[in-house]
């Protein structure tokens, strides 16, 4: 698979600031969703957003994404200023997502949605498509490899043409990250990727984010609630809680953060691991 | 065993997309088309040719038009008539005011009906659903009270107008065999088309939205352009048909002959077909025009002879029970009950 910044490697990264979020405030009406969010994600890390419930994860999320428009504050991603912009804008300028609660295609077979997550990559017009001539059938037969590749990836081959509704639950979260992976992303949203998922999932979820970051080199940014996860796997962390920022660093220093402890994290027994 | 896929390899990412994979499914096919082609005509009568067969070839070409915008890209239209009146009479009149060739006329005809299309689906960028299946019913109105307006039919005094002679390059289409052809001629090639788009990417494209535009647009895909494209499509699908069923089956022309029951009709036909399939579509078609002559045939052959309005009633009955059984038990409709089939058949008689 083509590995787009094999340079960068997950333990050597760049200082390259690849997403900066700016003092991001987003207002519902009386609701303050986010307030005063301001953090870095820097090329090549994997960086995780963590908080209690309603602590404005996602709204976060939605805001890096397009999905909604900071009341106040800027976004500035690869070195530009975000405008408001469309999902699908943000998408063409190499952002992928999945969701907390999976949003697949479930009439298609995984194959298709993986192949539609090459969106952003087929040049064919309608009426090629309609003949099947010119770059209709040649683009069809290269992404087909390119999907196959990431099938094998997350070893998916065996449901390859199974509708996605009837998959179990575990599966579907590995094809929506199939899904998000095909757009080759630099930058890829992780909503709570394990989610619901058993001990044994949960590993092998985490060997892919941590495969993802290291072969292909994409930035990773994640929400997750398990702390083990969190922790082991990333670079970097914010925590949120209640809208507003209450801590940030490396693993060790937010786990040591008396704030981030109270809030969050609760107090460990001594001697309890 | 009948069904045997096992021993069938593929050695190309080629071979695996085809559209039909399978050797069997191949065979079917081709004897399918050669009895089209061949056998019906011969045997088959000018009625049962003229009556039976026509409106079915061109019903399937209305259903798979449908069958895009509906169950592909989950756009709900009830203005099927409408858009067939339209390309009936965007081609009458290029056929009585200009001196273009027939074949032109019909893509004209059907591109026409594509822009109609395109018009009327402007608001499904705002509204889903149901509020969309109301504003495209009052379009059917719209539509057929527009073609009303006697600039429409060359201010003829009786409101309807004949065809045209149908010259396809030095082909004159006159004998019911020679519309037979011509419409199966046509089914077939737009058939593949369909059938080629929806496996491309901008099938894919449809389906994504239809089953959750959210995550469609989070992947980049541009949710106003992919739908007015799938109504662009499927318009200029029943814009086709509307010619055909002009200028082949009817022979004359009169707004009100493609009204609202013809929009139900090919609606329910790929509701009983299967939604998002194009074999749906043709079977559906098929059921649609046969239920008729079946509630003809059956019940006076058994001794039970039902009378014409009678037989209008049942056929209503039958419609409504089919379409309630369908939605709620299947609703991807017989063409999942044949694949079904066609998945028990692969290890008959042995079920390990």
């Amino acid at each position: 698979m083509a590995a787009n910044a094999a340079d960068v490697t997950s333990r050597a990264r760049s200082s390259e600031v690849l997403l900066k979020v700016e003092d991001v405030e987003l207002r519902f009406g009386g609701v303050r969703a986010l307030r005063g969010v301001s953090f870095e994600v820097r090329r090549g890390e994997i960086f995780s957003i963590i908080g209690p419930n309603g602590a404005g994860k996602s709204s976060m999320l939605n805001c890096i994404n397009g999905f909604y428009h900071p009341t106040s504050g800027t976004i500035t991603y690869k070195g530009q200023p975000r405008k408001a912009m469309r999902p699908y804008v943000t998408a063409s300028q190499g952002v992928a997502r999945t969701f907390q609660n999976i949003a697949l295609f479930k009439g298609m077979s995984t194959l298709d949605n993986i192949m539609t997550g090459r969106h952003l990559k087929t040049k064919a017009t309608l009426l090629e498509n309609a003949f099947w001539f010119g770059r209709a059938k040649r683009e069809e037969m290269e992404h087909r490899k390119f999907c196959e590749e990431i099938i094998d990836f997350l070893n998916l081959q065996h449901v390859r043409k199974t509708a996605v509704g009837t998959l179990p639950y575990g599966l579907q979260k590995r094809v929506e990250l199939g899904r998000a992976l095909a757009a080759e992303p630099e930058l890829l949203l992780l909503d709570e990727p394990m989610a619901g998922m058993n001990l044994e999932e949960k590993q092998d979820m985490a060997r892919f984010i941590l495969d993802v970051n290291d072969e292909f080199g994409m930035t990773i940014c994640l929400i997750e609630h398990d702390m083990g996860v969190v922790m082991d796997l990333s670079d970097s962390i914010v925590v949120l809680d209640h809208g507003e920022m209450i801590g940030q660093g490396t693993p060790e220093e937010v786990s040591n953060d008396p704030k981030v402890i109270e809030a969050y994290l609760g107090v460990q027994e001594e001697g309890e691991a | 065993m009948i069904y045997r896929e096992s021993g069938q390899f593929k050695k190309t990412y080629e071979a695996d997309q085809a559209i039909l994979p399978l050797r069997t499914d191949q065979i079917f096919m081709v004897g399918v088309l050669l009895v089209a082609f061949l056998v019906i005509p011969m045997v088959a009568s000018n009625y049962v040719m003229n009556a039976l067969l026509l409106p079915f070839l061109i019903y399937a070409l209305a259903a798979i038009g449908l069958n895009l915008l509906v169950g592909y890209c989950g756009q709900i239209s009830l203005g099927t008539g409408g858009f067939m009146a339209v390309g009936a009479f965007a081609a009458w009149n290029l056929a009585t005011r200009t001196e273009l060739p027939m074949p032109v006329i019909f893509l004209l005809a059907g591109l026409i009906t594509a822009g109609t299309g395109v018009l009327f689906g402007l608001p499904a960028l705002r509204i889903k659903g149901f509020y969309l299946a109301v504003t495209t019913l009052a379009a059917q109105f719209f539509l057929i009270w527009l073609l009303q307006r006697p600039w429409f039919n060359n201010y003829s005094p009786t409101g309807v107008i004949s065809a045209p002679t149908v010259d396809m390059f030095g082909w004159t289409v006159d004998s019911v065999t020679d519309r037979y052809y011509l419409a199966l001629i046509i089914l077939v090639i737009m058939a593949l088309i369909a059938k080629n788009i929806v496996r491309s990417s901008t099938g894919r494209k449809w389906m994504a939205i239809r089953d959750m535009d959210v995550a469609a647009e989070i992947i980049g895909i541009r949710p106003m352009a992919t739908k007015l494209k799938a109504f662009a499509v499927s318009s200029f699908f029943i814009g086709i048909a509307g010619v055909l069923w002009g200028f082949l089956y009817l022979g004359q022309l009169e707004a009100e002959a493609f009204n609202i029951y013809v929009s139900f009709d090919v609606l329910f036909m790929i509701i009983i077909g299967g939604l998002g399939s194009i074999l749906g579509s043709i079977i559906g078609a098929a059921f649609v025009v046969l239920v008729p002559i079946f509630l003809n045939v059956v019940p006076s052959a058994i001794g039970l002879p039902l009378g014409t309005a009678m037989i209008s009633y049942v056929e209503i009955f039958i419609f409504g029970v089919l379409i309630i059984f369908f939605l709620i038990v299947e609703p991807h409709g017989i063409a999942r009950l044949w694949s079904i089939v066609k998945q028990k058949l692969r290890l008959w008689p042995f079920p390990y």
